[in-house]
Formats: structure tokens, C-alpha cells, sequence
């Protein structure tokens, strides 16, 4: 007789639903037993079970387990709406440190930063933007007990969640005689001390995400540096290559949701009398596509890393959403016409398109803009030569600045 | 929807791209583009013994009964070694009209005469204005006793000088409809078109009670599913095209020297490089995925039909103009294979209808009724 075999991944959906069944109260969104979230305890608990970073090793708080098995979990929790599910992703600063981080440093830092510790960034600043190996922000180090410690000074800017932030994710100088490259150092550095002061930036939006960082003589301990001291630059490509891994996710993600829907620049022409206009809806038809092919380029990039791993078409999605945004808050106004002008809560389509006219450049100017990213392709994707870098190779401290 | 599988596909293909490679080189090309006929008919023969004369034709009629996918992949190659042929009129429009009809004796005797490489066949498909409508289109059918009579005319009609016969489309009392006709029929002309590309052909037929017979079964629908399927098999060329001529522009930005310097080096090129991937790659993300939909007979495929084809045709001319402003001097030389590639793209903006009227078709299939 043969018996029924469950399926090892059927198994491991049906245990992690059992124990959010025994753990969590889907109506209420917290911990079973309790009448609202505490984030530190709930977290603590799905840290404790595993479900919080499947894919570590069981040493550090994972199952072990694959990509593909993290994904059945991360879809299990997702549609539970379980909070801290798949930090192993998400959390930028634990991913940091788990995979170069020391031994050390994982134990005193890792549990904290899985039970409700945010970490924001401080990679830029107002002279290291797309050069951010020209960062100026310095750390000089201080004897000490436990290797002593740092003394950091600098400024940092477009960092978003700085108030929230436990640890920043720190990139500073710590020597000044070597090439650019070689000089710089990561370190997890401790937001909630004197000498760190925080001011939102007024976007051209109307917005405030981001904050300028000053930093004036804080703190970090000397066991806080991730990877080797003058390393932080090979450190910060594998923090960036998880950043953009989730921004790519997120970005074909959004994608999804879209089709089906008429697209919203029809509705808009429909509303304001314009959709018959010929020229209007050649217009419309050109924003609409670019939009689509995209998208059509992203599902071409999944089937890809499906088979092979990687999809070079990746890295051509942040550079073509910058022409369909562009495009789509002109065509908008196109629309519009003469009420472009206008803004405000009392004409909203007016105020949707120029909000969107302006937002824009966070994707063409924000984490590397289109003129950078288009050397990335050119060098990256199609071999073609480095540019050319007049410092790459001269002591940091002979580097014209400004 | 498809008869072999993907393994089957993907070794046609590549047997077809080796072919290609040895008959449809550069200096193959441009023996094929001055002779009168416009192709190689030893190639064609040859395309014949493979089986891909017959790709979208039912095993019975002797095809192969593949879908749209494996025809875009097979024209993926055709385009990249700019391979002159009547294959989309003949193994794609023809092909398809005759497989719509519901006359299983015209089927038996035209089909298998396709598969066999026996029978080129031009198709009438657009009038003076070429726009590739059933508005545009200047023959008119009546029929006479047993049979029907054709008279008006039809312009940029793919290789008709060479065909053994012509489908022609032409208004009738039941609308537009498909009939055929015998090449040298008392009463056809044909008046060549010189054509930009000269991997082209075209001409103007003249029709004066020329005597023809009905598709039956072949309504207006059908007819759209036809070209339909022209724009897909075009879209792929437009995709395997311009993936060429790019890899030989970015090739010329390696090894060209200029100051010193590779002239791939300068940012001012290296930008226009990144700009033109973008667009290879959205050609070829489009025409795969337009072939996919029509395979699935997808709820979207004229969306995504018509975005091929306005994609691809756009992309082509963006990236072969490009192509010749990179390369400098030598790409304004006959020749340098480049404008053979520009020619082929502007031919792309045109056939079977305009980008413009490709736009309104896309945004129209996406309204809200």
C-alpha cells in the first residue's frame, strides 16, 4: 500500500499556519491573548518561532530554509497581515549585519535589531551624491576599552526614517591618505545620542521624507564596524545590491496591480473632454505603452532569474520608469491645459498632476540618477569602458571637493 | 495551440539561424537585393525542405501546425540577418487566408504547394492611401455566373513580380473578401513600385475583369487575423533587426579609436547606448509577448498586437538612426551594412499600417466601453 506523502512545502505552510493560528489573532492584528499590538513582544515571539528570518541559520534565529520556502512564509504572513515578516529581506541593517558582521557583533546586535529597531541610511552627502566614494564625514579613533571607539563628524543628507532610527548605517572616512575607495569604513552607528541632530528637508513636493544628519563628535564603538576597518566600501556594495534587489521586487510588484484597470490618463482625458482629441490620444496611447512595455520587460527579467539566476533587464526598469513618469505628468497636463496653473485642494486633478510632475525626479534623481544609472548600463550590461576618474587613484586628501 | 514542442521550436530555430547564417550574410543580401526577383530562390528552396514554409499550416495540408510563438522566434533570426523573402506574404498572410476558408480542395491543392516551396503567392492587401483598412481598399469583386470578376487596383503589393498567384482584397457586396487569381490572368498588371529598401518589393496591380475565385468562409475577421499575424511575424523581424544592428553599433564603440581612446569611452555615446538597450530590449519584450497572446487567443491580444507593432517599428527607426550617427562616416557609405537596416526600419514605420494608426488601435482596445 502506498501512503500518502505530503508535500515538504504543504507541510511547512500548514506549520507555520498552525502555530500563527496558536500565536496570533487575525481579527484584532496582535498577539494572541492580547487587546492590542506591543511590537517588542510580538516580534520577540516571531523571532523565537523562526518565521521572522527563515532563511538564516538556525544559529541565528532562521530555519535554514530557501529562498522559494521563505517566499511560501512570506506569503502565509503577508495575507495574515502578521507584522515582521521577512526581515531576512526587508530589514536593511539586520541583512547588513548578518552577512558581514562579525560573530560578535551579530550577538550584541541582531536580536534588537529583529524585535522592532529601525536603521536608516547615511551613505550621502551634500558633496558625495552620485560620487559617494567622496564621502567627507569623518571617524577618528579614540583608545578605549573593548578596542575603544570612534568619534564621528559630518554631514548626511536623504536620509528617510532618521527619527524612528536606532542604528544608522554609517559611511565615513577613517584614513585620509589612501585612494578614495580604500579609506572608507561601515559601521552601525547609534542614532539616539547627543551630537546627532535631525532636520527634515522641504521636497519640491510639499513633502518631507528625507532629513539632513548633522553630526557633531557622536560615538560608535570600535566593534561596531562592519566588515574591516577601511573595508566599508565593498560592505556598502553588498548593503546597495540588497537594497535594489527590493526595490526591483517592489517595483514589479506595483506592476501587477495594474492590469485590468483602463489606465488612469483615459479616465482623465474621459473626464475633462479631451479623450476624442486625435493629437491628445496618440499622446495618451504613447504614455500608456511605455508604461506597459516596462512592465512587459519586468515579466521578461522574473521569467529570467527564474531560469537563470539574474536578468541584466533589471537594471533597465529604474531608467525607463523615469521616461514614463515624466511622460505620464506631462501628458497629464496636455489634458489639462490652462488649468495646469492651477493647484490646491479645490482643483485636485490640477494639483494630482503637478504633485506628479514634481515627484518625478525622486525616481530619475534618487538612488543614482538617470545620467548614473545609464553608465551602469553602458559599463555594466554592455562593456563598454569606465569612466574616466581623475581622484580614483590620488589620496583622498588631494581631492578637489565642492 | 501548437503541434511540436518547445525543445522541437527552439532546434527549428536554431537550425534556422545556422541556415541564415550561411545563405543570408551581408554579401548574400546584397547579390539578392540587385537581382530582379528580390530573394534567393535557392534559399527559399531550402527554407522549403525545413518544414518552414509551412509553420502556421495544419499537419494535414503538410505543415508543421506551430503557433505565433514559434513563428516570432524563427523571425527573430529572419530579421537579424535581414533576410529577403516573400515569407509574410506568402507563409504568413497567404498561409493564414487559405487556412481560414472553409474549401477543403482549395486548402489540399494551395497549402501543401506553400509547404512544398512550389507556390509564391503575393497578396493585394491595401489601396493607394496605404493604410492596410478594409476603407482602403480600391478592388472591387462582382460575381458573374459561376465565378467572380475583379477590377480596380491595389498598391504596394510584396512581390508580385515572380508570384504564381495572387490573393486579392477587394469590397464586395458582403463587404471585403478574399479571391484569388491566377498570375498572367487576361486582364492583371503589374506595375513595379521602386522601392527605398532594396531588399523590397513592391507593386501597383491593375485589375480589368480579371477573372478570380472566392475564398469561401474568409470573412473580415479572418482578414484582420491575417494582418494581425503579418504584424506579429513584423514585429519579430523589427526585434531581431534592431538587436543587430546594435550589437554591431556597440562592437564599432569598442574597437573604434578616436583621441586616443576608444570612442565607447565617451559618455555622450555611452548614454545613447544605455538609452538604445532600452528600447532593444522593449522591442523584443513586446513581439514575444504579442506572439504569447495570440497563442492563448488572450482576451488582450490586440493590445498587445498593436503595441508590438507600433513598438517594435518605433524602436527599429530609433535605434538604426542612432546606429548611423554613432558609427560617423562610415555608416554614410553604401557599403556599411547600417542603412540596410535603417532602410528596413523606415519599410517597418509602414507596412501593414502606421505606428499612428497602430497607437489608436492600442488606446482604443484599452477604453472603458
Amino acid at each position: 500500500m502506498e501512503q500518502q506523502q505530503i508535500h515538504p512545502d504543504e507541510q511547512l505552510a500548514a506549520d507555520v499556519n498552525a502555530w500563527l493560528d496558536a500565536n496570533w489573532d487575525d481579527a484584532r492584528r496582535c498577539e494572541r491573548g492580547m487587546d492590542k499590538l506591543d511590537t517588542r513582544s510580538w516580534l520577540t515571539k516571531l523571532l523565537e518561532s523562526g518565521y521572522a528570518v527563515p532563511t538564516w541559520s538556525p544559529e541565528w534565529f532562521g530555519l535554514g530554509l530557501g529562498s522559494k520556502q521563505g517566499r511560501i512564509i512570506d506569503k502565509i504572513l503577508k495575507a495574515r497581515h502578521v507584522i515582521g515578516r521577512s526581515q531576512d529581506r526587508y530589514n536593511l541593517g539586520a541583512v547588513t549585519v548578518y552577512r558581514l558582521g562579525s560573530p560578535e557583533l551579530k550577538q550584541e546586535l541582531l536580536r534588537e535589531m529583529l524585535t522592532g529597531s529601525f536603521s536608516c541610511l547615511l551613505y550621502s552627502e551634500p558633496n558625495a551624491g552620485s560620487d559617494l566614494a567622496g564621502v567627507r564625514t569623518k571617524a577618528e579613533w579614540q583608545a578605549g576599552p573593548d578596542g575603544g571607539e570612534y568619534v564621528i563628524t559630518g554631514q548626511k543628507v536623504w536620509t528617510s526614517n532618521a527619527t524612528e532610527a536606532t542604528y544608522g548605517m554609517l559611511l565615513a572616512r577613517t584614513d585620509w591618505d589612501v585612494p578614495k575607495h580604500s579609506g572608507i569604513s561601515f559601521f552601525i552607528f547609534p542614532m539616539k545620542q547627543p551630537g546627532v541632530e535631525i532636520r527634515p528637508i522641504n521636497q519640491i513636493t510639499g513633502e518631507s521624507e528625507f532629513n539632513e544628519i548633522f553630526i557633531s563628535e557622536a560615538r560608535v564603538p570600535a566593534r561596531y564596524i562592519v566588515g574591516e576597518l577601511n573595508g566599508g566600501w565593498k560592505v556598502l556594495q553588498t548593503a546597495l545590491a540588497y537594497e535594489r534587489l527590493i526595490m526591483g521586487e517592489g517595483a514589479t510588484e506595483r506592476q501587477g496591480k495594474e492590469k485590468g484597470a483602463e489606465p488612469p490618463l483615459i479616465a482623465l482625458a474621459r473626464k475633462h473632454g479631451k479623450l476624442q482629441d486625435p493629437v491628445l490620444r496618440q499622446k495618451i496611447a504613447q504614455a500608456v505603452a511605455y508604461r506597459q512595455l516596462n512592465s512587459l520587460n519586468m515579466q521578461r527579467a522574473k521569467a529570467e532569474i527564474l531560469a537563470n539566476g539574474s536578468s541584466s533587464l533589471m537594471s533597465l526598469g529604474k531608467l525607463a520608469m523615469s521616461r514614463i513618469q515624466h511622460g505620464e505628468a506631462r501628458v497629464a497636463s496636455e489634458i489639462l491645459g490652462a488649468a495646469s496653473l492651477l493647484d490646491g485642494q479645490e482643483f485636485p486633478d490640477s494639483a494630482d498632476m503637478n504633485f506628479d510632475s514634481a515627484k518625478a525626479y525622486m525616481n530619475s534623481i534618487g538612488g543614482g540618477s538617470d545620467q548614473i544609472q545609464r553608465n551602469i548600463i553602458s559599463e555594466r550590461v554592455l562593456g563598454l569602458p569606465r569612466e574616466f576618474e581623475v581622484d580614483r587613484n590620488m589620496p583622498f586628501r588631494d581631492v578637489k571637493s565642492g | 495551440m501548437s503541434a511540436i514542442s518547445t525543445e522541437e521550436q527552439q532546434a527549428m530555430c536554431d537550425s534556422f539561424a545556422r541556415l541564415l547564417a550561411e545563405k543570408s550574410g551581408e554579401a548574400q543580401v546584397r547579390a539578392a537585393m540587385e537581382t530582379s526577383l528580390g530573394y534567393d530562390p535557392a534559399l527559399w528552396a531550402a527554407m522549403a525542405e525545413m518544414g518552414l514554409l509551412g509553420i502556421i499550416i495544419a499537419p494535414e495540408y503538410g505543415g508543421i501546425g506551430g503557433g505565433a510563438v514559434l513563428l516570432e522566434c524563427l523571425l527573430e533570426e529572419a530579421g537579424k540577418h535581414l533576410l529577403c523573402s516573400p515569407f509574410i506574404s506568402t507563409a504568413v498572410i497567404a498561409a493564414k487566408l487559405i487556412s481560414s476558408s472553409n474549401s477543403d480542395d482549395i486548402k489540399q491543392e494551395v497549402l501543401s504547394a506553400i509547404c512544398a516551396g512550389d507556390q509564391v503567392i503575393a497578396v493585394a492587401a491595401t489601396g493607394d492611401k496605404g493604410q492596410w483598412t478594409r476603407d482602403d481598399i480600391d478592388l472591387q469583386a462582382e460575381k458573374k455566373g459561376d465565378g467572380w470578376v475583379l477590377d480596380g487596383s491595389a498598391s504596394y503589393v510584396l512581390h508580385a513580380e515572380g508570384a504564381h498567384q495572387f490573393l486579392m482584397l477587394a469590397q464586395t457586396a458582403d463587404g471585403v473578401r478574399v479571391l484569388a487569381a491566377e498570375s498572367g490572368s487576361s486582364g492583371l498588371a503589374i506595375d513595379s513600385m521602386q522601392a527605398n529598401d532594396p531588399t523590397l518589393r513592391l507593386s501597383q496591380v491593375r485589375c480589368s475583369a480579371v477573372k478570380a475565385r472566392l475564398l469561401p468562409g474568409v470573412d473580415e475577421t479572418a482578414i484582420d487575423g491575417a494582418l494581425n499575424l503579418a504584424r506579429i511575424a513584423q514585429a519579430a523581424e523589427h526585434a531581431g533587426g534592431v538587436k543587430r544592428i546594435f550589437d554591431i553599433t556597440i562592437e564599432y564603440l569598442q574597437t573604434r579609436h578616436q583621441f586616443g581612446r576608444q570612442i565607447g569611452s565617451y559618455q555622450s555615446l555611452k548614454h545613447m547606448a544605455a538609452d538604445m538597450l532600452v528600447e532593444v530590449e522593449t522591442a523584443t519584450s513586446a513581439a514575444r509577448h504579442a506572439a504569447r497572446a495570440w497563442d492563448a487567443g488572450a482576451d488582450d491580444a490586440q493590445t498587445l498586437i498593436s503595441l508590438a507593432a507600433f513598438a517594435g517599428a518605433d524602436a527599429y527607426r530609433d535605434v538604426t538612426a542612432q546606429a548611423i550617427q554613432m558609427h560617423g562616416g562610415i555608416a554614410y557609405t553604401w557599403e556599411h551594412p547600417a542603412h540596410l537596416f535603417w532602410r528596413r526600419a523606415r519599410t517597418g514605420l509602414w507596412l501593414f499600417g502606421s505606428s499612428d494608426q497602430h497607437r489608436e488601435t492600442y488606446l482604443a482596445s484599452l477604453e472603458n466601453a
